[in-house]
This record gives C-alpha cells, sequence and structure tokens, in this order.
C-alpha cells in the first residue's frame, strides 16, 4: 500500500511548511466562502496585512507573497464551542483538568488553566479550527462560571477574553432542577434590587461592587451573555421567561428540545448551540434529539451554531464534519458554513472574528475541497495572520512508526 | 448423553434440538451448549430482488460500475452487469451506491442503551475481574432506540460486548439488526459466541481502588494467567472423568465453562487492549496457554505492533480518531486502521464501541482512507469498505454468512445515495438476509422502538417538510 514515491513527496512537503509571516499576503482567484454575505465570492483575491484581512477583490493586486487559490476554498477560520481545549490534556488524569472545580461560581474562570501547549491545539488546528469558546464544567453549581474566547495557535504570547457566563440545567441526582432555576432566578433579582437602591440613594457612598456582583450587573444589562446548557422544552421555556424577566443576553446549548419551542427562541431572538449528530435520548430531557435538528431550527428562522458532540475538547478538529452532517440531513450548505464560523461571532459579540470581510482578523483556511467533506483538508491556516503548523504529535508518531526516515535504528531514535 | 462439551469432534452434542434427555446414568450431566437460542427469522421479502445499476462495492476488495445485485431467497446469488429481471422486484439503484450490510464488532447496544438511567446501566458486572460467566445477552434490552439508528446508518450486524472494568468480562453475543422484542430474535444463528477480556488501565483502576486485585498491569498478567491455568486443570479434569480416568464428576463452574470454551476453539476472544506492550504480552499468554488470542478491541497502539499482529492473525478493531480520554489512548495517530491494513494476513476493522458513531462507520472508514491517502497510502473505496464488512464478519467467525457479496451469502446489502465514503452519504435502504428492514423514504420500514412511541415528539409537518 505504501509507495515510496508517495512518501517522498509528502516528506518533501511538510519540510516546506515551517511557519512563515509576511507583509502581507494575497490567495488569489479562490473559492470564498464568506461567512458573511455575498456567502460565495468566486474567484475571489483575498488580501491581509498586519493580522487584518485588508483587501478583498482589489483592483489591483499589491502583495509581499502571492498564493495561487485556484480551485481551492477559502473559509473563515472555524470556530469551536462549549469545550474544555487546552484545559484538559488527558480525561482521566487529574491533574491535567482544569475546566471544572467543587467550588464553582459566577466568577470561577478556568481559562485562567489555559495551556495553548497542549498537544489538543494542533490537532484543533488540523481541523481549521482557529478559535474556540472555552467554558467551565463546573455544572453542580448555579452558575458554572465562566466562557472565554481563545485562539487555536500554540503560542506563548497569548490573550483570552471572557465573553459569557455559563450555566447547566438538566435533571439532578441529587434534589430538584427546580433549585437552580430558583438559584439563578434569586441571584438576578437581587442584583436588580441593588442596582435599584442604589439608584434611589443617589449620591450615597455606594460600597464597590464584588466581582460577582459586577458579572450579574453586565448580564443585567445585557453585555455578558448567559449560556444555558439545557436540552427539555419546559427548560429552555423556563430560561426564556428569565430572559424576559431580567432582559438577558441568553443563549442556548444542547438544546435538542429547542425543535418544540422555534417560535418562542425566534420571538425571544435566542439563538442555540447544538450537535449536529445528538440523535439518541441519552436521558429523558433528549427525546427530541435528532439528526434533522439543524435543519429544522434553522427553517423556523432559530439562529444555530454547530459544535461538536461528546468530548469536543479532543475531537473538536471534526467540527467541519458535523456541519457535514447537518447538510446531510438537510441544512443549507452556506448556513451551516456559518453555523461554525459568523454566527458564533455573532452570538458571543465576537466583532473581528468569523467571517472574510475587509477589517476582520485575519483567520482564515485553504482547503484543498469541501471543507466540510472527508477528502479535503487544511492546506494552510493562518491565525491573525500568522501562518500556523498543522503537524501534530499524531503526525511525529505515525512518521516514527512508519519510518519515513528509513533509519536503521529502533524506532526511539527517530524525532 | 455424554458429556462431551469439552472433547471436540467427540459425538459432540451441540444442543441446538433435542439433545439432553437421553442419559439415565447417575454420574454424567446434561450439559446443554446452547440454552438460549436464536429464534431469528426473517422479515417479510420478496423471493427474488434485483438492484439494478448501482456502483457496487463488494466487500472483498471489488468496486463494479452500473452493476446489478440479484437477491434469490435472502442469499446473494449474482453480482455483475445487466441481470435477468425476470419474476424479480426490481430497485433502479442508478447513481447510487450498493456495499455489503454495515458490521460493528463492537457495540454497547441493549446492555448500555439509551436512556442511560441507572436501571439499564447492565453491560458490565463489576463485582469481581473475573466475570467469564455472564453473558452480555442476559442484559439486552431489545427495545434500545439505538438498535433503529443504527440500521438508518447501515448497520445489518452487530456484536454487543459486556464492559472493559473486568478481566474476563463475559461472553459477547452477535446480533442482527432486527426491530424484536426478545433477544432470542436478534441473535445471529449459529454465531460462535465470544469472550470480552480487558487489558490496562480499566481492570487495574476499578479493582485496585478496591484494595483488591488487580491493582497494576502485572496484577492483570497475574489474574489472567491464574484463570487460564484453572481453566486448562478444569479441562484436563472433565477429560479424565470423561475417559473414565477419574471416578468422581468435576463440579460444574459456568466460570471456567466459559474459558474452556475457548481453549476448545468454540469461543472467540475479543479483547479490550489499547498499548503495544499489552497486546504483545497477550498473545504470548494465548500461546502460553494455547488458545487464539482473536480480536484486539480499541488498540490505539496497533500501528506500532502491525506486523506483529498480521503474522499472528490477530484482528484489530479500532476507532478513526478518538484519543486522550486516558492515557492508554493518548498516543493515537488517524492513519492507525491504514498502518494495520498494510501487511499481508491483515486484519483491520473500524468499530464504534458508541451508540453514535455506530450510525456512521461509514463515515469513521472515511476519515481514516483520506487522511491516510494524505500520507503516502493509496487506499480505495472498495479497499475501505472492507473494515466495516468483510473484516468485522471474519473478527467475529461470519465471513461465510454476511460481510461481502459473495454469492450464496445472506443478502444483507445497503443501497446509499452516495459513495458512502461521503459526508453527505446517506444509507436509504437496509436489507437484513433480502428483506427490506429500513427505507428512508418509507415510514413503513422506519421502526420505533417501545420507548419512543407515546413521548413527546414533533411531526414531519411540524418540521415543515415532506
Amino acid at each position: 500500500m505504501l509507495s515510496k514515491k508517495k512518501l517522498a513527496a509528502a516528506l518533501f512537503i511538510s519540510s516546506m511548511s515551517g511557519l512563515t509571516f509576511a507583509e502581507s499576503v494575497a490567495i488569489t482567484n479562490a473559492n470564498l466562502y464568506t461567512g458573511a454575505t455575498p456567502a460565495v465570492l468566486e474567484g475571489a483575491t483575498i488580501v491581509f496585512e498586519d493580522g487584518k484581512i485588508s483587501a478583498i477583490n482589489p483592483d489591483t493586486l499589491n502583495a509581499d507573497t502571492v498564493i495561487d487559490g485556484t480551485g481551492k476554498i477559502v473559509t473563515p477560520g472555524l470556530i469551536g464551542s462549549i469545550n474544555a481545549l487546552g484545559l484538559v490534556e488527558v480525561g482521566a488524569v487529574a491533574d491535567t483538568r482544569d475546566s471544572g472545580t467543587e467550588k464553582g461560581s459566577i466568577t470561577f474562570n478556568p481559562s485562567l488553566a489555559f495551556n495553548p501547549e497542549s498537544t489538543l491545539l494542533p490537532l484543533a488546528r488540523k481541523g481549521g479550527v482557529t478559535s474556540d469558546i472555552i467554558v467551565s464544567s463546573a455544572e453542580s453549581n448555579d452558575f458554572a462560571g465562566a466562557a472565554t474566547l481563545v485562539s487555536t495557535s500554540s503560542s506563548l504570547d497569548f490573550t483570552t477574553t471572557e465573553v459569557a457566563v455559563i450555566t447547566y440545567l438538566h435533571g439532578e441526582e441529587k434534589g430538584s432542577r427546580a433549585s437552580k432555576i430558583q438559584e439563578l432566578d434569586d441571584a438576578l433579582s437581587k442584583q436588580q434590587e441593588k442596582l435599584t437602591k442604589k439608584d434611589d440613594k443617589e449620591g450615597d457612598k455606594a460600597k464597590s461592587p464584588s466581582e460577582s456582583e459586577k458579572k450579574l450587573t453586565a448580564m443585567l444589562e445585557g453585555k455578558l451573555p448567559l449560556i444555558v446548557a439545557t436540552e427539555r422544552p419546559a427548560d429552555i421555556l423556563q430560561m426564556l421567561a428569565l430572559k424576559a424577566k431580567y432582559n438577558l443576553k441568553l443563549i442556548i446549548a444542547g438544546a435538542s428540545g429547542a425543535v418544540a419551542v422555534t417560535d418562542k427562541l425566534v420571538e425571544a431572538d435566542v439563538p442555540v448551540i447544538i450537535s449536529a449528530t445528538h440523535d439518541l435520548p441519552e436521558s429523558f430531557d433528549e427525546l427530541y434529539a435528532a439528526l434533522d435538528n439543524a435543519s429544522v431550527l434553522a427553517s423556523k428562522g432559530v439562529k444555530i451554531a454547530i459544535t461538536v458532540a461528546g468530548d469536543s475538547s479532543h475531537n473538536l478538529h471534526q467540527l467541519r464534519f458535523e456541519a457535514g452532517n447537518a447538510v446531510a440531513h438537510g441544512l443549507d450548505y452556506q448556513t451551516a458554513i456559518r453555523a461554525i464560523t459568523s454566527n458564533l461571532a455573532d452570538f458571543f459579540a465576537l466583532e473581528s472574528k468569523g467571517s472574510l470581510e475587509v477589517g476582520k482578523d485575519a483567520d482564515l483556511v485553504v482547503w484543498s475541497g469541501d471543507p466540510l467533506e472527508f477528502s479535503s483538508r487544511v492546506e494552510s491556516i493562518w491565525i491573525a495572520g500568522e501562518q500556523q503548523s498543522t503537524i501534530t504529535r499524531q503526525d511525529k508518531l505515525r512518521d516514527r512508526y512508519l519510518n519515513t526516515q528509513q533509519s536503521d535504528l529502533p524506532p526511539g531514535y527517530r524525532k | 448423553m455424554r458429556l462431551s462439551y469439552f472433547l471436540s469432534g467427540l459425538g459432540l452434542c451441540v444442543a441446538l434440538a433435542g439433545c439432553g434427555s437421553e442419559s439415565s446414568h447417575p454420574s454424567k450431566i446434561s450439559v446443554n451448549k446452547n440454552p438460549f437460542p436464536s429464534t431469528y427469522q426473517h422479515l417479510p421479502r420478496s423471493s427474488s430482488l434485483l438492484i439494478q445499476n448501482a456502483t457496487v462495492l463488494t466487500g472483498t476488495g471489488e468496486r463494479l460500475e452500473e452493476s446489478d445485485v440479484l437477491i434469490v431467497d435472502g442469499k446473494i446469488s449474482q453480482v455483475g452487469k445487466d441481470l435477468p429481471t425476470d419474476g424479480a422486484t426490481i430497485i433502479d439503484a442508478k447513481g447510487k451506491w450498493v456495499t455489503p450490510g454495515i458490521i460493528d464488532v463492537h457495540s454497547h447496544l441493549g446492555a448500555y442503551p439509551t436512556p442511560a438511567v441507572e436501571s439499564h446501566q447492565d453491560g458490565n458486572e463489576i463485582t469481581s475481574p473475573n466475570t467469564a460467566e455472564v453473558w452480555v445477552e442476559h442484559s439486552v434490552w431489545p427495545q434500545d432506540p439505538g438498535f433503529n439508528t443504527a440500521r438508518a446508518g447501515g448497520i445489518t450486524s452487530l456484536q454487543i460486548l459486556p464492559g472493559s472494568a473486568n478481566l474476563f468480562g463475559g461472553r459477547g453475543v452477535v446480533l442482527k439488526n432486527v426491530p424484536a422484542f426478545t433477544v432470542q430474535q436478534m441473535k445471529f444463528p449459529e454465531a460462535p459466541y465470544s469472550l470480552k477480556m480487558a487489558c490496562g488501565e480499566n481492570p487495574k483502576r476499578v479493582y485496585g481502588s478496591r484494595q483488591q486485585a488487580p491493582g497494576s498491569r502485572m496484577g492483570n498478567m497475574a489474574g489472567f494467567r491464574a484463570a487460564w491455568a484453572k481453566a486448562v486443570e478444569y479441562k484436563a479434569n472433565w477429560e479424565d472423568f470423561e475417559n473414565g480416568l477419574i471416578s468422581e464428576r468435576p463440579e460444574r463452574d459456568l466460570e471456567l465453562d466459559t474459558l474452556v470454551g475457548v481453549l476448545n476453539g468454540e469461543i472467540r476472544i475479543h479483547n479490550h487492549c489499547y498499548k503495544a506492550e499489552e497486546m504483545a504480552m497477550m498473545i504470548d499468554m494465548a500461546k502460553e496457554f494455547g488458545y487464539d488470542a482473536g480480536t484486539f478491541h480499541h488498540a490505539v497502539e496497533a500501528y506500532k505492533i502491525a506486523d506483529l499482529l498480521a503474522e499472528n492473525g490477530n484482528c484489530a478493531a479500532m476507532w478513526p480518531d478518538w484519543w486522550g480520554f486516558k492515557m492508554e489512548a493518548y498516543d493515537m495517530i488517524l492513519e492507525n486502521i491504514a498502518v494495520v491494513d498494510a501487511p499481508k494476513n491483515s486484519c483491520s476493522i473500524v468499530h464504534s464501541d458508541s451508540e453514535n458513531t455506530i450510525q456512521r462507520l461509514n463515515q469513521e472508514a472515511a476519515k481514516v482512507m483520506y487522511r491516510a491517502n494524505e500520507n503516502s497510502f493509496d487506499i480505495k473505496d472498495e479497499d475501505a469498505i472492507r473494515w466495516i464488512t468483510y473484516n468485522a464478519a471474519k473478527a467475529l467467525g461470519l465471513e461465510n454468512k454476511t460481510g461481502s457479496l459473495k454469492t450464496g451469502l445472506n443478502a444483507d446489502v445497503v443501497i446509499w445515495n452516495h459513495s458512502p465514503f461521503s459526508v453527505y452519504a446517506l444509507a436509504e435502504q437496509v436489507f437484513i438476509d433480502g428483506a427490506k428492514v429500513y427505507d428512508r423514504a418509507d415510514s413503513t420500514y422506519q421502526a420505533v422502538s417501545d420507548f419512543k412511541l407515546g413521548q413527546a415528539t414533533i411531526t414531519t409537518s411540524e418540521k415543515g417538510g415532506e
């Protein structure tokens, strides 16, 4: 099966794919799936410079590096969500896990433990993912903690941005989910009361607010979205009621039951983040799970984003295939592209992310073919204009055991 | 009846029917080796069915364009161009693809069903490191909605295995994926039994944390070897008794019955084992006690010992890309299945171990094929399909019944709307023994489990479709 000639070609390519950073880069004559309007620009040229997209179809081409994009597809970097990328290395190794804590709270911020050098990140890049929303998994608390935007670049020169608070609402092993709903309501109600009193006593020396009070205030002001990971239609309705009461910016994740309350979601302008391959009732909360949910939600006007089912940290590279499955089950193709790019930027107010438009971050991917198909692969990937390696630890192991260096020494010597 | 359980070839009574009451000798007992026999019956079918003009992947390495598959009385009769239509029910499959029914060698459907409530957690008898006496078929809930979703993904046969907490988890069972309300109705007639073993982290963690053996990998090995040594002894005792060398009848032991079934080559080993060094030891241990090391499951590091596996005739059943959930799954490579497939006499399989990915084993195989071809392999559709059909059947000892489109085999067949290696591919029609068990376009052929019946749901018209 192994052909020596092909092997040599593969080696040549990988030795050429070191990091490069040019002043300005143009990709010419490519098909751009923009994640914006218009959704597709055929035979287009896109230029980026200083980390930003500087031109699309400029009158004159002026770039330090020009890449022929003929026959290629360019998309915005994909955006993952609702996982623990960089917060876990090996699931069962407790001291490599940082996404959860028993003492979760609205102020718990697991991204302080984000490790850009995790081996999970290059694999995510191999799947075209450039950004990710990582979340607290401290499920048992009223608010579990922060949701944070991270880059999949392995650079230690990194920033993280808190973009939301997350909570989990589902059947409880002990007690009732009703308590959780009451706790959320109580916390918001108390803070609203404090803010009202503060207004009444204008001029009084107000006590400086605690961190958790600041977060609650930001939520009440609609500046900090609340993600609720929940499935059952009735629970989604409870959260819509909470949103209405406090004027929250709400995002429902999981959301298999969303298909039963589409009108209410549309009316309240609440988007959902779903997996496109979730079709079994893992619990009594998930009776509506179905492969065509993404398609049904979108056709009813609900804004959707797609995430990876199961362990979406280690498997984040499969995000594009999740979107492909949604298309197989009826979702419009360009809606699927937006569901893994610009819609997430929209939900989380990531103003510089998610689309191929002038002024946005130069997070982009050149694909060998249809990005949602197994047959395509990432040819080049940039994050904020910086070209990224897609060589993974897995690639190194493969080459070691296939003995691509044709060494006479045991595998342990091949690096 | 003689107690010939352990004496292959000596008037063996496999108790498929009618044996068990001949003897009145007080010192003999009767062992029924098939006490829960299959009552499977094929679903209604045409006596002759012709699928025309499809791209056919045979499961045996061939790809035939614009070809027909003729099914007569539930068996594959012929595959080729322009087959005679006389009297046959005809399906025009122009532009579509036909493959053998997909087989998953590693499933827990029914035993760990959905909903995954505590009352349903019946897949593993986690009370002793050796529970070779348990049979997973006794835990299977036929109403698991996962059987239906797997069928919609083209799964026609599947092996249900016990979980991996124990060194010996118990017997597995092969099922035909037909809607049923007893397990016996699903049991694949004449399929050999299997025995689940488990290396590595799980047994030592589960029992070590209870301050019980095994608490280490060497403890695992000691536990395995002690059990096999006892089984060898048990087998010899029964043989001595049968041959009149000893007068006292040995006490029957259900745990050892299963292990002796392995020693006799009647029960096949399916071994949860991730790491290269552990698989190599399992191969040696099998030689030590004289049995076949069987199929390695998960085998995340199989690529490190691909030649050893092929030389020794072991199958390996793997995921394309699951990794990192524990240390023994850390060294995943995306091309593992292709590397294991490369040597001569290899037997590389894509498995699911998941109620979710069992629905998309075709996609799981596709990932491997394309990633491998980006890295110096040259794998074709007709090669990759073997990982989820023929090779899987071989691991189950069923390659002469299912897993390919060879003449005379059971007509377990899937019609796909696209190449099964496309993300957009959907199984349109699924046949088991020539009977239609699923049709994407006809709700008559879409079974719904008792559990889902009468539950909240949205209708097709509410979805705004069709």
